[in-house]
């Protein structure tokens, strides 16, 4: 494993350029991944449709990818990026990486890859279930990215299936009749493990060093390795510039999307959030961050969110399902 | 802070240091896709892994799945052939495996995908991979439509090194039907695939063959899609002449170069990037002009083919019947294994009704070669087109048809009918019959805009 100061000075392959919103979880996550990537290995990256595909490899813009400002000299450096439809990232990654292998097995290509593929929750869990599950059942030794923030963000903001409940998104309004999303998101970091894969790990930059080993570690995996990075999106979840890296640790310490790391053979571990509810930050004020929970909470008179009137029972089934979620994941820890 | 910026520039120094120890360096050069780094790949050693099927030209007998698939394995640029199971086509990609499997030693992979759409998507992402080696697969009817998505992105892509096997299926499901109707093809018309249609196993083996060498020219860059009929042509077996790998690799050798611009693998690039409208018209219009130089290229390759294994090579279409200087009373349009049935019964038919019958045999389909159709028919008192697929107008054919005939003077009358939907013989009598209701417009009778055939009777 690199040093974490070490990596943060290498040359990223996500570069000036994109059309991103300033401060998205997105750019940090590729930045990083950029970074990690550096290091003796031609990099190939995949694309599903998603932000970070519209804001980066938009012609006639800069393209947003590539190490260095000129072509680099050492073939290792070199860089291929590839967007295909939504659900293909996956798909893509596997071609990429068996024709390298069988080039590799003719003798005819002689230089360590590593592919890395990116799709959002909606391109992989909703359109791309099939593609991104079954790259993971046979087990393609290709790193999955998915950025999770929560909606199809590059279209408007609707429904995914990684939806946090009662969360108001543009296909799932809030009304006199509605709550805002009514259902739980669908358990992708347990259909990842069912489906095969030999790393899983739900962590974003706001948990920076893990972040970075956790990304060493998918990219050296000999299976395929899934991250799920969870990504709060400015425009989606309405908050203020600056608060992206808050959010992302309020969310993961409050067990909305707890920092999850699994390989398969030693099990996992739950970082950064007890699975004790006292032990936590309090779900309202992760909620009363975005204004797409503003249905649900209000600042109180001591300036702390708390549940709208008429709206305690909501927020209670929320923070049941939040402890679920942690309990799931404290669970499924202990697979091996 | 000094002090760690200070430790920092060590870091940054170590993190040099530990690279330049694994730099490669490798020539490389600029194109209009990026960059591109030649040596990266050693096709050589690809080439030389070639286990042979063939080492002389024997004749077997094959169906035309076979066909296809023994044409496949025997390039050396295929080594990975991705596949999912569909009827008809089906038995292209169990053929490949048997071969594959019992190729001791060998290096050739079959990648078995969870759906059409997972295979179009594979193509992609290996096409780009690496430009130089062909990527195919066969698929059919509903298979075909559900690749869609990224069929019609692949046909834009500029990855001529990808061959869709057609075999061809009715579409839509209410009803199902399995055997051989080009409605499938047909509806792809758009997808920017090159479109080549054969009949006879001969005829696939032999466009299998030569398709990549035109979808991989630098000017063209566009992929194939060889078709063939469904059940007629894909499970009934007949005589096949195969060639020697060798001889074969030569062939294409000639053809096929180093693809210019740079893959995932031998590049510093990026594919499939989004545009505005503003730039969008651009990429179109380039596409276009890629495609039309098929027009150019095809028939020089089909010469070059029959020059080197004796047997007719890429056309735009076959042609019976025509004389020179004496224009035929009918001129047929049609396509697939039923012309022969029109053939077999043509010199008959125009002894018995006095008039001059002659046809084409669509080959290519798209681009759709609208001026060498148009030379072909001009003269003839009525066209006649022959569609087989299910169209809500005057048929697929009908359309490309009128179109090539629409800028000559006194254009030839077109009738246009519907037979063999949902891969039915075409009879004698049904052939009879088709020509007798042309021959009406011959003496100018007013004729539906279309007309159903079936079993000698008019439906």
């Amino acid at each position: 494993m690199s040093g974490f100061k070490e990596i943060a000075l290498r040359e990223s392959c996500f570069r000036p350029g994109s059309t991103l919103c300033p401060g998205c979880m997105e750019s940090i996550a590729l930045q990083n991944v950029g970074r990690v990537s550096d290091n003796g290995m031609k990099t190939v990256f995949t694309l599903g449709t998603s932000c970070a595909e519209v804001s980066s490899l938009a012609f006639p813009n800069v393209v947003a990818w590539g190490r260095g400002d000129t072509p680099p000299d050492d073939f290792h450096k070199s860089f291929g990026i590839i967007h295909n439809v939504f659900e293909s990232a996956p798909t893509l990654a596997e071609a990429a990486r068996d024709v390298a292998d069988l080039l590799a097995d003719h003798g005819a290509f002689a230089h360590p890859v590593q592919v890395i593929a990116a799709s959002g929750d909606g391109g992989a869990f909703a359109i791309g279930l099939r593609s991104f599950l079954h790259t993971i059942y046979r087990r393609s030794r290709v790193t999955l990215m998915v950025l999770v923030n929560e909606i199809f963000a590059n279209t408007g903001f609707q429904y995914s299936p990684a939806t946090t409940p009662f969360a108001e998104t543009s296909t799932t309004p809030v009304g006199e009749a509605s709550l805002g999303n009514p259902r739980p998101p669908l358990d992708y970091i347990h259909l990842a493990i069912a489906a095969g894969a030999g790393l899983v790990a739900q962590v974003s930059p706001a948990h920076p060093k893990l972040f970075v080993k956790t990304m060493e570690k998918a990219l050296a995996c000999k299976e395929t390795a899934v991250i799920f990075v969870p990504a709060p999106c400015i425009s989606g979840w309405k908050f203020e510039d600056g608060e992206t890296v808050r959010l992302a640790t309020l969310g993961a310490q409050c067990g909305v999307f707890p920092v999850f790391v699994w390989e398969r053979g030693d099990g996992g571990s739950v970082k950064d959030c007890p699975q004790e509810v006292a032990e936590r930050p309090a779900i309202e004020e992760f909620l009363g961050a975005q204004r797409r929970f503003h249905h649900l909470v209000q600042k109180g008179p001591d300036g702390k969110f708390v549940p709208r009137p008429g709206k305690e029972e909501a927020v209670d089934r929320l923070r049941t399902w939040t402890q679920s979620n942690v309990d799931r994941l404290y669970s499924l820890a202990t697979l091996h | 802070m000094s002090k760690i910026l200070e430790k920092n520039g060590k870091a940054a120094e170590k993190s040099v240091s530990k690279a330049a120890e694994k730099a490669t360096a490798l020539t490389h050069c600029a194109t209009p896709s990026g960059e591109i780094y030649p040596d990266a790949i050693d096709l050589a050693k690809v080439r030389a892994a070639h286990h042979a099927l063939y080492t002389q030209r024997e004749t077997i007998t094959a169906d035309g799945n076979t066909a296809a698939a023994i044409a496949a394995l025997q390039m050396w640029r295929c080594i990975l052939f991705a596949g999912f199971p569909i009827t008809p086509s089906t038995k292209w990609i169990e053929t490949v495996a048997a071969r594959v499997a019992a190729d001791v030693g060998g290096k050739k992979r079959v990648k078995l995908l969870e759906a059409e759409h997972a295979v179009a998507d594979y193509l992609v992402g290996a096409a780009a991979a690496c430009r130089d080696l062909i990527f195919p697969t066969a698929t059919s009817s509903v298979g075909l439509d559900h690749m869609t998505e990224t069929t019609r992105s692949l046909g834009a892509s500029g990855l001529g090194n990808v061959m869709l096997v057609n075999v061809y299926r009715a579409t839509a499901n209410f009803p199902l039907c399995i055997e051989g109707d080009p409605s499938d093809t047909l509806a792809h018309r758009d997808d920017g695939f090159i479109q080549l249609a054969c009949r006879g196993k001969q005829q696939i083996y032999d466009t299998v063959l030569q398709a990549p060498c035109l979808g991989m020219q630098p000017d063209i860059m566009t992929p194939t899609m060889p078709g063939y009929y469904g059940i007629k042509d894909s499970h009934r077996n007949a005589r096949l002449t195969v060639e020697p790998d060798a001889e074969i690799h030569s062939f294409q050798d000639h053809w096929i170069r180093s693809c210019p611009l740079p893959g995932l693998l031998n590049g510093d690039s990026a594919f499939g990037n989004c545009v505005t409208s503003r730039h969008f018209q651009g990429f179109k219009v380039a596409q276009r002009r890629r495609m039309d130089r098929v027009i150019d290229i095809l028939p020089i390759i089909g010469a070059d083919f029959e020059r080197k294994f004796g047997r007719p090579g890429l056309a735009y279409y076959d042609a019976v019947g025509f004389q020179n200087g004496t224009p035929p009373d009918i001129a047929v349009v049609s396509m697939g294994p039923d012309f022969g049935t029109f053939e077999a019964i043509r010199e008959e038919y125009q002894r018995l009704a006095w008039t001059r019958v002659a046809g084409i045999a669509m080959r290519l389909l798209t681009p759709f070669p609208r001026e060498a159709v148009r030379a072909r028919l001009a003269g003839a008192k009525v066209v006649l087109v022959v569609n087989q697929a299910h169209h809500h107008g005057r048929g697929h054919l009908t359309l490309d048809v009128a179109d090539a005939l629409s800028n000559i003077e006194n254009p030839p009358r077109i009738v246009s009918v519907f037979t063999g939907l949902g891969g039915a013989d075409v009879s004698e009598s049904t052939w009879e019959r088709i020509l007798d209701h042309a021959r009406s417009a011959l003496d100018g009778k007013a004729l539906p805009p279309v007309a159903f055939f079936h079993e000698g009777t008019q439906l």
